[in-house]
Parts: structure tokens; C-alpha cells; sequence
């Protein structure tokens, strides 16, 4: 049966409407002022894609295009399909690479972005720690942060008690303790990415004794010893270049908006992590675990009165969600 | 006979079909963690030029994947070290993001390059023959002029843009042309900056009647409120009314000045039409978590493509192919990497 087809020579724009037909293994073209006679293994014959119009190539450039692919499928039989094109014309095929791009990104995100992070992490040379907080203290100074207020016996002695006190096994002491004022904070500390802890003055007014402080510095040093604030941020880097990758033609609002959300995961698991880690370090100096227990529900409480207005009301959901639930973290110290 | 006939162009490519192969390309390139996406890149073009048809002939796509991976791969490197460097040191990556950009005319040059000469119909390549001195000109030194004066002179600059990348593409052996005054680019810009007014007043109006209607929250400022109603008011309607009205004219200023020989191009592009298609297209990527996408790039495709029409002079038979040069991908794959792009 032959087929209709359109014909182009590769050196003129004209347009030759031609039959194609087969004698032997050569295939036999005709049609308006154009004859030629060319054996199939001098043709490259490219697989379907979709319902687009299957091409014959010449070697010389010219080429021809058949809209009616059923027809060119009778006659070529041995050329009319891959294993790449049976794939991406059956939908089990399309269901089955679906589920399988779920499988593998889920397990890209839960397992093998958090261990490729802890790897890059624990190979970033000291000075590049330094120099990224330095960055990051003279960013924060200026819009978050203010001078502390507090006395400066009361710093130097708490950190000279801390100084002093042992690690435990992987225990790794801050780049820098640097003591900081933010009203907008509230009682807080926190570790920065590259091993520096800062401590915010309410959280020492709100602490009854020193140990109570330790305690809290003790939690971000297991967030320090483990570089957990250098993971998550290598993590949120690479999944905020994912997302601008993957809906980036949308609006990188939209990209920013899940990469938020999907961050907290990470916290929860390091929060237990530097729980467990101040546990032992308390224990290790002689201080009661209960001290960060009993920290952890005043931060809590500290947290909470003003919750009606929607500032604060903010700064809670962000608490909570990056946090274990409260309960859970004491009822686990407590048990230590 | 001269015979001047409307050819509209036809996109046949349909939303399922294109599924399939956009997730088996989306599997295959994370399974070769990465390298198949250059074999993915040219079937999806494969794929969209041979279903574009006008006058009775498809285009076609030619890009080796092999180069393209390997500027894919120079691209990345880039792009990798430069994440990295500004991560750890703002400046040092200020310092290479002003490197990229003055390498971006080059490089932009090389990606027009490779995307035409990779590009035929009718078994004639199309080229392009843009010099990268004038690229510099008019691709960074123009964009830079407008904004130097807070924009007034954007729409020079585009008429600047299309006519460099215009007239410096050809098809076979025939240049295109590139012939409209900089006053109709100011006309378009001037009706989006009355939209903007008219979207302003609307929604400011909006706002004041909400914030003495009662029907908000008590306790909070009344100016913050309606500046906040506003605000959201003027983003809605930017991107509702503002920016499909000059998508719209764009495209149609452009390809309606565009000529090839004796040939002509007729765009009719509506905003209307592209708003409700940006818009659909939107809502239903956000609640299908993206797997709507390629349902989305083939109506976007389809309404842009199913609106140009060519106004053929006699026969397209005339053409003949020119000469080519060699070309290279990183620049494509780097000016991709950076989101560069110049329409065309």
C-alpha cells in the first residue's frame, strides 16, 4: 500500500507532494517533478513521538514528513517504534513513571538530602564557618538584633561556667557565645549556621539561676556539635532551587511558599536530637536534666500570655511548628 | 497571480499525549540523575516544533543532546559555584553575579545561535547572524539606559531587542525584517500605565468602602487596612489585567512588523483570551502539585501558536538554504541556567 507524504530536498523551500512505496528493502518516492530510489538502510528513519508526523531523513538533508502514521506503521513495521516511544504512548507506562518520580523524590527528600547535607556539613573547612557568621552578625545586628543589656560579670560568668564544663563524646564548644537584646524575639537562643550561639537577654531574665541558662546553651550545642543549622540550611537551599526549578515558570512566590513548609520536618527531628545531647551534657557535669525541662515550660508560658496579638500570635505558630510539642520534650528529659 | 493568502499556523499537540512523555522524561532524568534531561529537552522540543504546522509543513528541532548536555553541564558548575560562594560570602557573589551578567550578551548571542541553527521547516535551517558587539549594545547597554532612568526608556529598549534579534535571524538563505517605530512600543506601555491608574482608583475605592462597611476585624488601623486591601487589589489586578494586556500587544506589535522577503506575519493575540488561559492554567498547577504542567505548557502553546498567521506572497517555494556555522549549547544552557531569554 503506498502512502502519502510530503517531500522536501534540503536545498529549495518547494513543497512536493509524493507517494512512498517499497520494492524490496529500497524505498521508491514519486511525485510531482521528483523521483527517487534509495535502499532504507541509507534512510534514518527516527522512532514516533506522540502523534507528530513520522520523518523519513536523507542523507543528503532532504526529508520527508507522513501525517498518516498508521499507513507508514503498515509499511515500515520494523521502524515503527522504540522501546522510548512505547513507553511514552502507554499510560501504564506514563502511571508507572509517575509513581515511581513520587517514590524517588520522597525518598530523595526524607533520606538522601538530609544525609548528602550532614556530609557536605561536616566537610566546610573553619574558616568558612567564621566568615559565614560574621556575615550573618553583621546582617542580623543591623535589622533584628540590638546590644545586650545585661552586666558584663554576668555574661563572663556564664560563659566561663560553660568553658569549664566537660562534653560529652562528639561535643563540639561554640565558634562564639555572643549575648544579644530583641524585643521582637522574646526569650530565645539559637544556633547560626556556622557554630556561633546567640543568647537574647530575656531569656536570661526569664532563667532563675544559671543552670537554667546552661541548660539552654547546653540544647544549642548539640545544635553546634552536629552543625544542625548548616544542614538545614544547605537543605533549604537546595530545595528552594528545586522548587524555582520545578514551578519557577509560575511565580518564585509560589516556590517560596512550599519550601517554608516542608522545612519544619527537618527541625523536629534535630530539636530531639539537641535535646538528647544536652541531657547527657547536663548529666556528664553534675546538673539536673530537669533544669532544661523546667526551662522549656517557661519559654513556653513566656510565649504564650500575649498570644492575642497577631505578632506574637505569629511567633507561636512559628515555636510550635519547629518545635516538638512541649509536653513531649519534658515527659522524654524527665525520663533521662 | 499575486496572490497574497492568510496561512494560519496549527498546533496539533494535545495534552495527554504530552503527559506521557513530559513524566517519562521527568523519571528518566531523575533516574540518571540528571543526564537524561538533555535527551528530554529534545524530544519536548521535537515534540512541540513538529506539531507547530504552517502551510502544509511542520518544523523540526535538531539539537544534539550530547552538546546540550555537555552545556548543560558547564552551565551547572556555574551555577553551582556561584550558590555556593554567595552562601558563604554575599560578596564574592555579588562580584561573580555582575561577572554572569556582563557575559550575558555573549552568551545570549550563543544561545540565538544554536536555538535557530538547530531549528528547521521544510528541511531549511534557520541562523542567526547577530555580531556580539551589537549585542552588547542593545541586549545589556539599553535595559541598563532604561533603567538608569527608572524605566522610561523601557520600551526603547525592547524595540531595540526585537529589532537586533529579528533582523539578525534569517531562514535559509533570507533575512527577516524588523521595521516599527519606538512610538508604538510607547503606545502599548502608555494604555498599561492607564490601566494601572484606572486598577489603582478601583481598588483604593474597593478598599475604603470595606474598611467603613463594618465588616472587618475590629481593633486594627483603618489606614493600614485599606492600604493592605489596596495593595492586594493592585497585585491582582497587575497580574489579571496589566500583564496579559502587554504579553498580548507584544507579541502581536512584534510579529505584525516582522517580515521574511515579501512574506508577512499577522498576529491576533487577545488579552482576554491569554488571561483566562494564564489564569486556568495557574489555579490548576497549584492544586495538582504540578502535575499539571504539561497539560498547561500545550494550551499556552496552542493559543499562541493558533494566533499567528502567515500572510504568504505567492509561493514559500523560493527559499534556499544558506550558509551555517558551527555553534555550541553552553550558552543556551547557561543563558536557561540564569533565566535569560530574549522572545522571539
Amino acid at each position: 500500500m503506498p502512502v502519502t507524504a510530503v517531500y522536501f530536498d534540503g536545498q529549495q523551500a518547494r513543497r512536493h507532494e509524493v507517494m512512498l512505496s517499497l520494492d524490496g528493502d529500497v524505498l521508491l518516492l514519486q511525485g510531482d517533478a521528483v523521483e527517487r530510489r534509495v535502499s532504507l538502510s541509507a534512510l534514518k528513519i527516527p522512532p514516533p513521538l506522540g502523534n507528530t508526523p513520522r520523518l523519513i531523513l536523507f542523507a543528503d538533508g532532504a526529508r520527508c514528513e507522513i501525517a498518516d502514521n498508521q499507513g507508514f506503521a503498515a509499511m515500515l513495521p520494523h521502524a515503527a517504534a522504540s522501546w522510548l516511544s512505547g513507553m511514552e504512548n502507554s499510560w501504564l507506562y506514563a502511571m508507572a513513571a509517575l509513581l515511581l518520580t513520587l517514590v524517588l523524590a520522597a525518598v530523595a527528600y526524607l533520606w538522601g538530602l538530609p544525609y548528602a547535607a550532614r556530609e557536605v556539613a561536616d566537610r566546610l573547612p573553619d574558616y568558612v564557618l567564621v566568615q559565614m557568621d560574621n556575615q550573618f552578625f553583621a546582617s542580623l545586628d543591623q535589622t533584628l538584633l540590638k546590644p545586650t543589656a545585661l552586666a558584663p560579670d554576668r555574661r563572663q560568668a556564664l560563659g566561663e561556667r560553660l568553658q569549664g564544663m566537660s562534653l560529652p563524646p562528639g561535643g563540639v564548644r561554640p565558634n562564639r557565645i555572643e549575648f544579644r537584646g530583641s524585643p521582637g524575639l522574646g526569650a530565645n537562643a539559637f544556633a547560626l549556621p556556622g557554630g556561633s550561639v546567640v543568647v537574647l537577654d530575656q531569656l536570661v531574665d526569664l532563667a532563675d539561676n544559671d543552670e537554667e541558662v546552661i541548660a539552654v546553651l547546653a540544647h544549642e550545642m548539640g545544635h553546634v556539635s552536629q552543625r544542625h543549622a548548616m544542614r538545614q540550611m544547605l537543605q533549604a537551599s537546595v530545595i528552594g532551587l528545586a522548587m524555582a526549578w520545578y514551578i519557577g515558570d509560575v511565580s518564585s512566590l509560589l516556590a517560596a511558599a512550599p519550601t517554608a513548609l516542608l522545612q519544619t520536618r527537618y527541625s523536629r527531628d534535630l530539636e530531639r536530637t539537641a535535646d538528647a545531647f544536652a541531657a547527657d551534657m547536663l548529666r556528664i557535669n553534675g546538673i539536673p536534666v530537669s533544669r532544661l525541662a523546667d526551662m522549656l515550660r517557661k519559654l513556653e508560658a513566656s510565649h504564650r500570655p500575649d498570644a492575642t496579638k497577631t505578632e506574637k500570635a505569629e511567633l507561636m505558630i512559628d515555636y510550635l511548628s519547629t518545635h516538638p510539642n512541649t509536653e513531649e520534650r519534658i515527659k522524654s528529659l524527665r525520663g533521662r | 497571480m499575486t496572490d497574497r493568502q492568510y496561512q494560519q499556523f496549527h498546533f496539533t499537540g494535545r495534552g495527554g499525549e504530552y503527559f506521557r512523555i513530559w513524566i517519562v522524561n521527568v523519571c528518566l532524568s531523575i533516574v540518571t540523575l540528571g543526564i537524561y534531561s538533555a535527551w528530554a529537552k529534545v524530544r519536548r522540543n521535537q515534540y512541540f516544533y513538529r506539531h507547530t504546522l504552517v502551510a502544509g509543513a511542520s518544523f523540526d528541532y535538531h539539537g544534539d543532546p550530547k552538546v546540550i548536555l555537555k552545556g548543560r553541564a558547564i552551565a551547572f558548575l556555574m551555577f553551582a559555584a556561584y550558590s555556593v560562594v554567595s552562601q558563604f560570602n554575599p560578596a564574592a557573589g555579588v562580584a561573580i553575579f555582575a561577572l554572569i551578567m556582563l557575559a550575558m550578551p555573549w552568551l545570549l548571542v550563543r544561545s540565538l545561535r544554536f536555538r535557530l541553527h538547530n531549528t528547521s521547516y521544510r528541511a531549511l535551517r534557520f541562523a542567526f547572524h547577530g555580531e556580539t558587539g551589537q549585542a552588547y549594545v542593545n541586549l545589556l547597554l539599553w535595559p541598563l539606559l532604561s533603567f538608569l532612568t527608572l524605566g522610561l526608556l523601557w520600551p526603547m529598549a525592547q524595540q531595540r531587542i526585537a529589532r537586533y534579534t529579528r533582523d539578525n535571524s534569517a531562514y535559509g538563505d533570507v533575512s527577516f525584517r524588523f521595521e516599527v517605530g519606538v512610538g508604538e512600543y510607547y503606545r502599548v506601555y502608555l494604555m498599561a500605565i492607564l490601566i494601572v491608574i484606572a486598577n489603582f482608583a478601583a481598588a483604593l475605592s474597593v478598599a475604603i468602602l470595606l474598611a467603613d462597611s463594618g465588616l472587618m476585624p475590629a481593633g486594627v488601623e483603618r489606614t493600614a487596612l485599606i492600604g493592605a486591601i489596596a495593595g492586594l487589589g493592585m497585585y491582582v489586578g497587575i497580574f489579571v489585567f496589566v500583564y496579559p494586556y502587554v504579553a498580548a500587544r507584544m507579541q502581536n506589535l512584534v510579529w505584525n512588523n516582522t517580515s521574511l522577503a515579501d512574506h508577512r506575519f499577522v498576529a491576533n493575540v487577545k488579552a482576554s483570551g491569554l488571561l483566562v488561559i494564564m489564569l486556568g492554567n495557574l489555579l490548576l498547577i497549584v492544586f495538582t502539585l504540578g502535575f499539571y504542567k504539561p497539560f498547561a505548557d500545550i494550551r499556552l502553546a496552542r493559543y499562541r501558536i493558533e494566533h499567528l498567521n502567515l500572510l504568504a506572497y505567492d509561493s514559500l517555494d523560493q527559499f534556499v538554504a544558506g550558509m551555517q556555522s558551527r555553534t555550541s549549547a553552553a550558552g543556551e544552557e547557561m543563558a536557561d541556567m540564569f533565566d535569560f531569554d530574549v522572545a522571539l
